[in-house]
């Protein structure tokens, strides 16, 4: 007789809830710390250095960020001049980051042509290294071609840092689009840029969506390469303006924290609103 | 004309890159022979930096691993509120790093930190304490938590990508067979994302290892703190020798190859369901 192997009828699954400790755990680690910048640059200096400190603000103010937006002197317009250096950068450095790797990526998934494979590997290879290995290298290239305090300079090296990983997540998603229909547009007559502008590029919002976001958080987020890239206020980005205010003792602890806020309401309102598709790019960047 | 274009600006870029690569071994690596590296090794700045980045290494890498996990089994399942805790999630790893270390300089802040006045607060402490730039490993521990804080979103991420794809029968059986919570997680569930936890690894791997903007805010150029890429970043930019600098990005490079090696080798096993 052969045993009955029968699934029980009334099987007790853990129901999939909520577990409390781990969403008090990330509510707390992600967002106290940059509570507690906005409540200290909500306060006046005087109130910030009292102990132990306001765990809100006593009486709420605005003043750090008038005078950083409104007020006279260094400080401010040092950080109202970055602030447009840092979005102009960003700016152009994403739409050349995100065209380029547009084409590269459909001729990757789409076409054939000879060194194909190798291009396609060594644009991937250079993701290997560790972006600082070429800081040294660049600096050197950048002021041979006088491109030191320059956009172009910042955005030329900021496209060829994130041409790579955006090449290759516009590659994963368009390699997954279905051939069918860019094949009945080439029988019917179209040319391979129609077939990518009319049929391909429409398929490939959300994956064009996300290597936007990643590209330009990615180009918001920069540091050393602007700081050796950029001597003066001309090209230098909020990030390394802001770090700069942060060595120099008198620039008190409140207005400072009033700058950060301003330094990342941008990306913070872009990762709040668009997560889902930051979410997919990064996956879609990460599977090698 | 226009595949001609699309074939170039890859390659172009391509050439651009080798181009870096040749530069690293121009003249004043090659000539010198081994001269620049023996300087490094001898170095006091650099042997310490060294120290402090591998500390760097193994807290980051350990830490961002382990709460990587946690944030992802929280995420599992579906429930109300799920999309906007992957929101607040995904915040920290969204900022740019130098801002992120003035957020915390105003947590761990000698006269006005958070820490401290929670700390007096609760009573644990009875005065104000330093607590960065004082004892080397708390400094490095502290710095290297606000890393951490970048890190975590993305550990999480990849690990719950990997968490997804398990089918649910799997953990069907492992009712039947009577395993615990506890036994359904490590002979179950950890071992069938061990793809998702090496790629998360190295991610925190590679940028553990060239930490700079964290140390440089939180605790400038001191060297209770200081990591192999602000040497790096000093010994080019402030002293000016490039051949040392360029050396010592090369070290750094191999270094983080052959570790992203090690990880996917130890860690990585191709998993079947």
């Amino acid at each position: 007789m052969r045993p009955v192997v029968r699934r029980p009828t009334r099987l007790r699954l853990p129901r999939p809830r909520p577990r409390w400790f781990g969403i008090a755990f990330i509510l707390t680690w992600s967002l106290i710390p940059l509570y507690w910048t906005l409540n200290v640059s909500l306060q006046t200096d005087a109130q910030v250095g009292t102990r132990p400190a306001h765990y809100l603000p006593p009486a709420p103010t605005l003043r750090n960020y008038q005078a950083l937006l409104t007020g006279p002197g260094d400080v401010p317009g040092q950080i109202r001049r970055s602030a447009v250096n840092i979005v102009v950068e960003c700016g152009a450095a994403t739409v050349v980051t995100v065209v380029l790797a547009t084409l590269a990526a459909y001729a990757f998934a789409r076409m054939r042509f000879r060194g194909r494979g190798v291009l396609f590997y060594g644009v991937l290879g250079t993701m290997a290294l560790p972006a600082y290995a070429t800081l040294i290298p660049l600096y050197r290239l950048m002021s041979m071609l006088g491109l030191v305090n320059t956009y172009t300079g910042i955005v030329l090296v900021y496209a060829s840092g994130f041409l790579p990983l955006a090449t290759w997540i516009l590659h994963n998603y368009m390699a997954s689009l279905p051939l069918a229909i860019e094949e009945a547009a080439m029988v019917d007559g179209a040319s391979r840029l129609q077939v990518l502008w009319r049929i391909v590029l429409p398929l490939a919002v959300p994956g064009i969506i996300s290597t936007t976001i990643i590209t330009f958080l990615s180009a918001w987020g920069q540091f050393l390469f602007p700081l050796v890239l950029s001597s003066d206020i001309s090209s230098q980005p909020l990030t390394v303006v802001i770090t700069a205010l942060q060595g120099r003792h008198e620039v008190p602890y409140a207005l400072l924290s009033a700058a950060g806020i301003l330094a990342i309401t941008v990306p913070a309102a872009i990762a709040v609103s668009l997560n889902r598709y930051i979410v997919s790019g990064l996956l879609a960047g990460s599977v090698k | 004309m226009f595949i001609l274009g699309l074939a170039i600006v890859p390659a172009v870029y391509t050439l651009a890159q080798s181009f870096f690569r040749v530069q690293e071994l121009d003249p004043p690596t090659r000539f010198n022979g081994l001269d620049n590296f023996r300087a490094l090794l001898t170095n006091p700045n650099v042997q310490g930096s060294a120290l402090n980045t591998v500390a760097y290494v193994v807290i980051g890498v350990t830490l961002s691993t382990v709460l990587g996990i946690v944030m992802a089994l929280t995420l599992q399942h579906r429930f109300r509120g799920r999309p906007v805790l992957i929101a607040a999630m995904i915040l920290p790893w969204a900022l740019p790093g130098v801002v992120e270390g003035i957020v915390w300089s105003g947590i761990w802040d000698a006269n006005t930190g958070l820490f401290n006045s929670a700390l007096t607060s609760f009573h644990l402490i009875d005065h104000y304490q330093v607590f960065l730039g004082g004892n080397r490993f708390l400094t490095i521990l502290l710095i290297e938590i606000v890393q951490v804080w970048q890190l975590t979103p993305l550990s999480a991420l990849l690990v719950l990508a990997a968490l997804q794809n398990i089918p649910g029968d799997l953990y069907e059986a492992a009712q039947l067979d009577g395993c615990s919570a506890w036994r359904t997680l490590t002979r179950v569930t950890l071992p069938l994302v061990r793809p998702g936890i090496a790629v998360a690894m190295v991610q925190s791997l590679i940028a553990t290892l060239n930490v700079f903007d964290q140390p440089y805010v939180l605790n400038g150029a001191a060297e209770t703190g200081a990591s192999v890429t602000m040497q790096t970043y000093f010994i080019s930019f402030q002293n000016l020798d490039f051949g040392q600098g360029y050396a010592l990005s090369l070290l750094i490079t191999v270094v983080t190859l052959l570790a992203s090696f090690v990880v996917v080798k130890v860690v990585y096993r191709q998993v079947e369901f």
